[in-house]
């Protein structure tokens, strides 16, 4: 499946947002083997930080694993932000 | 004749070229022009009149000198002793509130600024902006919320809070830690977060990372510590003021636009 993040928001942020997204995401998410790849998709996201993305990306990870794919990561802060996050 | 240079029939031409109109002295500054109304009728940025229907204009000087008070304001505000909440336009009491800012801040610098600019000056605010609710929260000594505002003229960002400080909030977990220099040099090259037992403490590395690739600065103090950054620096160079802070006093410059 495909998680459009520009869904959530452009403006990507704070914790709490991130968590809410996530928390918000849940139904969706359970209806998707953990076999299945998860496209996550930063298409239209203006800005991005890692406390957002530690919230929503990094359970996405633990749950589906090698399976979360990212595409369209050129923006700067996305770019930055995930850089921060594979050095944790 | 513009409609500008009609109203103001009967200055002299230098002062014509010093005045600028309300609308245009709101843009300037970030607020709108009832702000502006207001601020003049308590005087705290008073506007000139003039032309036959009395319109608020404002000396040049008048502006440029309120724009560099940012950043005065933001230093006052925290170095009282008795806490008191900021003007409502620069107070964020709450992350929602600052969010609605944040991405007001935003849309203004895509208007002069390209988007590598506007996402990453954005992210590195919302970052530190965030850092003050997330270790604050219920916890706040006086008055809860943070100091956020900016001017575009000036190409600065200035953030501020009257939190418990980043010594205060790391020593929870750190508790050899002794004075706020070693606990801003931690905070800026560390993981290591004061919300243990929670995976977090990347905020002011991100920060970093950001402020050292890009032709932005970062002058960041908390209590009587005093971190400067700029593009190419490799070293954390931390340095004791006379003056201590509560919480965390913040200045981002984007005078250089990517």
């Amino acid at each position: 499946m495909i998680v459009q993040l520009n869904k959530f928001g452009t403006t990507l942020v704070s914790r709490p947002s991130g968590k809410e997204a996530w928390l918000a995401f849940q139904p969706t998410l359970n209806e998707v083997p953990e076999s299945e790849e998860i496209i996550v998709d930063f298409e239209g996201v203006i800005v991005l930080t890692p406390s957002w993305a530690d919230e929503f990306l990094s359970p996405l990870r633990s749950k589906f694993k090698d399976n979360v794919k990212l595409q369209n990561t050129d923006n700067p802060s996305v770019a930055a932000t995930l850089a921060t996050l594979a050095k944790q | 004749m513009h409609r500008f240079d009609k109203i103001c029939i009967g200055l002299d031409q230098s002062m014509q070229n010093k005045l600028i109109s309300i609308g245009k002295a709101a843009q300037l500054i970030g607020v709108s022009i009832d702000t502006l109304r207001r601020w003049d009728a308590t005087g705290r940025l008073k506007s000139t009149r003039s032309g036959i229907k009395g319109h608020r204009y404002y000396l040049k000087d008048d502006i440029e000198a309120f724009l560099q008070d940012v950043t005065a304001l933001a230093r006052n505000w925290i170095q009282t002793s008795h806490g008191i909440e900021p003007e409502a336009e620069m107070y964020c009491r709450t992350r929602d509130i600052f969010q609605a800012r944040l991405e007001n801040f935003e849309s203004k610098l895509s208007r002069i600024a390209p988007l590598t600019t506007v996402s990453l000056v954005t992210a590195v605010a919302g970052e530190i902006g965030n850092n003050s609710f997330d270790h604050n929260l219920g916890n706040w000594p006086d008055i809860p919320g943070i100091f956020f505002s900016y001017s575009m003229r000036n190409r600065t960002v200035v953030l501020a809070d009257r939190g418990l400080g980043i010594l205060t909030t790391l020593k929870r977990v750190r508790p050899q830690l002794t004075n706020s220099e070693d606990a801003l040099k931690v905070a800026f090259t560390e993981t290591l977060s004061g919300r243990f037992p929670e995976v977090r403490g990347n905020g002011l590395k991100f920060v970093r990372s950001i402020i050292i690739k890009n032709p932005f600065t970062l002058d960041f103090q908390t209590g009587d510590a005093y971190l400067s950054l700029k593009k190419n620096d490799e070293d954390i160079i931390v340095q004791k003021l006379n003056t201590s802070i509560r919480g965390c006093f913040v200045i981002i410059g984007f005078e250089s636009l990517i």
